[in-house]
């Protein structure tokens, strides 16, 4: 026999102990840097085949972001109208125009109040005349139906609880025979608001499992294309957490490029639809702007998504990956 | 010290075939064995007992004091990091150059790029394949392989080297080469068992020799014609 050609250079039973937890913390960090730079150019390197999956994720986040908009705006545009609830007390037929007059500014001078406008009986009915066209009809009235009216307006942005209180108090003056507060559609708006918030909530839990589902799927055949690969490194002692790692960086980063993707279809629908609405704005001689989406909501979006694809790949590779054995 | 412990050991694969059965027998630290025996005889079996690739049906496998059957499954990676293997098909990845393939267990086990690097080469240089570092293993030859997956076995320095037909497809000369890489391995300490069919070469080497037959253990000498037990 030959003599030998190369020197050995190994040893038994050196091994992971000689390196320092330091060492080993880093080259954990290093390894986690590299797994994250190698499965982003993986995908970026056929992007073709990652489109689909992309696409399907910002199509899927698309959606209720884009009511998410939709509502934001409504609930601003609500805001606004809340801002201008007025209250109307009507005042008992008793009441002489003075003693409404004084009530008028003794309401007024509360806190909780921003103005008043006092309308007597008589003031009101030839409002009503003018405006209503049934003047005839009314001539053959023998008194004037209508009473004395307290338009009381609270200042701007007053809270629900304080409102109350101030209604409470508004009906507590004798003169006063009942309140009207003209906010009941405002209400019904909101109403209406939180139904449609419910139901973005139901269409987002929806839309996020079939984000989890189509990131599963795509990470299973993920790890079906690298079954060898997977025994060989279980073979050398490579841990499930090391098996597992590119693949949930790999639902990273399909969660995050479609979520940027989504984010990028949104301000698309905003730039087709800012142009429209603020002509139809300007028709109703409102200052109305469709705000797009906050960059708050956005980062929301594009974590959230992060979040999915990391998650749909931790399920799939739960299933799949740790029966896969040398 | 003894580095592997085989405790009356039996293993029925789920098809109801009774590939060992009775198998008792210990390695001492820094022995160097072959395993021998017919085809289907149990040898690849028994070698996968000892990375847990399989579980013994029946008795215990104890690898450097550790019994494997009370092993979690999360330590088990780390036997494994302390067991190189080498098998008939070399399980080389070819989606990769040699270097990657044989700094594959360093990767894992957390090394630096620059400790791995020199100890990838050491380890190529071992097996005369420092040249082909670049590579890609499917452009080697069947000889070549075999040795990175040797290579790949020994760069995280094992304390126990399991190889399943090293030599299968390598012409005599090669053969010897190969077996001499492991002795020399054996002479720095790590323990060595090498199933193999080379009756020939391995009589040449005058080591140890454990002999399987349909399932069960003789150690040290050759079976007579027919059988030594009935
Ligand atoms: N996964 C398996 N499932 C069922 N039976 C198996 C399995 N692996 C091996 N066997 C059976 O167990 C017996 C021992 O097989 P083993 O592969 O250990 O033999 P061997 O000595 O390595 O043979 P060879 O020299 O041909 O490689 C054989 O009869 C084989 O058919
Ligand atoms: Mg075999």
């Amino acid at each position: 026999m030959a003599e030998p050609k190369h020197t050995v250079k190994t040893q038994a039973g050196a091994s992971l102990q000689e390196i320092g937890v330091r060492k080993r913390l880093n080259a954990w960090a290093a390894n986690h840097q590299l797994v994250a730079v190698e499965t982003l150019m993986r995908l970026l390197s056929k992007p073709l085949s990652s489109l689909l999956t992309w696409m399907v994720i910002a199509i899927a986040l698309t959606m209720p972001g884009a009511l998410w908009m939709a509502l934001d705006n409504m609930e601003q545009l609500s805001g606004r109208f809340q801002a201008s609830g007025r209250i109307t007390l009507y005042l008992t037929p008793k009441a002489t125009e003075e003693q409404g007059q004084q009530l008028s500014d003794r309401i007024a001078a509360l806190d909780s109040v921003a103005n008043t406008e006092f309308i007597d009986a008589d003031t009101a009915l030839n409002d009503f005349r003018d405006n209503s066209g049934l003047q005839a009809a009314l001539d053959f009235l023998p008194e004037n139906p209508l009473p004395a009216v307290i338009l009381v307006e609270p200042p701007l942005g007053i809270e629900q609880a304080a409102l109350l209180r101030l209604i409470e108090q508004l009906k507590s003056y004798q003169l006063v025979d009942s309140v009207q507060l003209d906010m009941a559609w405002v209400e019904r708006l909101q109403a209406m608001l939180a139904l449609a918030e419910r139901l973005i909530g139901v269409l987002g839990v929806l839309l996020a499992l079939a984000i989890l589902l189509v990131v599963g799927n795509t990470i299973r055949l993920a790890i079906a294309a690298r079954v060898d690969e997977i025994r060989v490194v279980k073979l050398v002692g490579g841990t499930n957490a090391y098996v597992r790692r590119p693949f949930l960086y790999t639902g990273l980063w399909y969660g995050m490029v479609g979520g940027l993707l989504a984010w990028l279809l949104l301000i698309l629908c905003w730039a087709l639809l800012n142009g429209p609405v603020a002509d139809l704005a300007e028709l109703y001689g409102s200052g109305f702007e469709l705000k797009p989406l906050s960059a708050a909501a956005a980062m929301v979006l594009l974590l959230a998504a992060m979040l999915l694809g990391w998650l749909g790949a931790w399920w799939s590779v739960s299933r799949h990956l740790d029966h896969i054995e040398p | 010290m003894t580095m592997v412990q085989f405790d009356r050991v039996g293993k029925r694969y789920p098809g109801g075939k009774e590939a060992l059965s009775g198998i008792n027998f210990e390695l001492a630290r820094g022995e160097f064995a072959f395993l021998t025996g017919h085809s289907g005889a149990g040898k690849s079996t028994l070698l996968k007992l000892m990375m847990l690739m399989e579980r013994p049906s029946r008795g215990q496998v104890f690898v450097d004091g550790q019994n494997l059957g009370r092993l979690r499954p999360g330590q088990i990676p780390y036997l494994r990091r302390k067991v190189g293997v080498v098998f008939q098909n070399h399980q080389l990845l070819f989606d990769r150059s040699v270097y990657d393939n044989v700094a594959l267990p360093l990767q894992i086990a957390g090394y630096t790029p620059a400790e791995a690097g020199r100890r990838v080469r050491a380890a190529l240089d071992s097996v005369g394949l420092l040249g082909m570092e670049k590579r890609n293993p499917i452009e080697l030859s069947g000889g070549e392989q075999q040795r990175v997956g040797i290579a790949r076995a020994v760069v995280n320095k094992p304390a126990l080297l399991l190889a399943d037909e090293p030599t299968g497809n390598l012409d005599p000369e090669l053969s010897a080469e190969i077996m001499n890489l492991f002795l020399r391995f054996q002479q720095v300490g790590v323990t060595v068992l090498i199933a193999s069919h080379d009756i020939a070469l391995i009589e040449r080497m005058g080591h140890r020799r454990l002999i399987l037959d349909h399932g069960h253990l003789h150690d040290g000498q050759v079976p007579a014609a027919g059988g030594i037990y009935g």
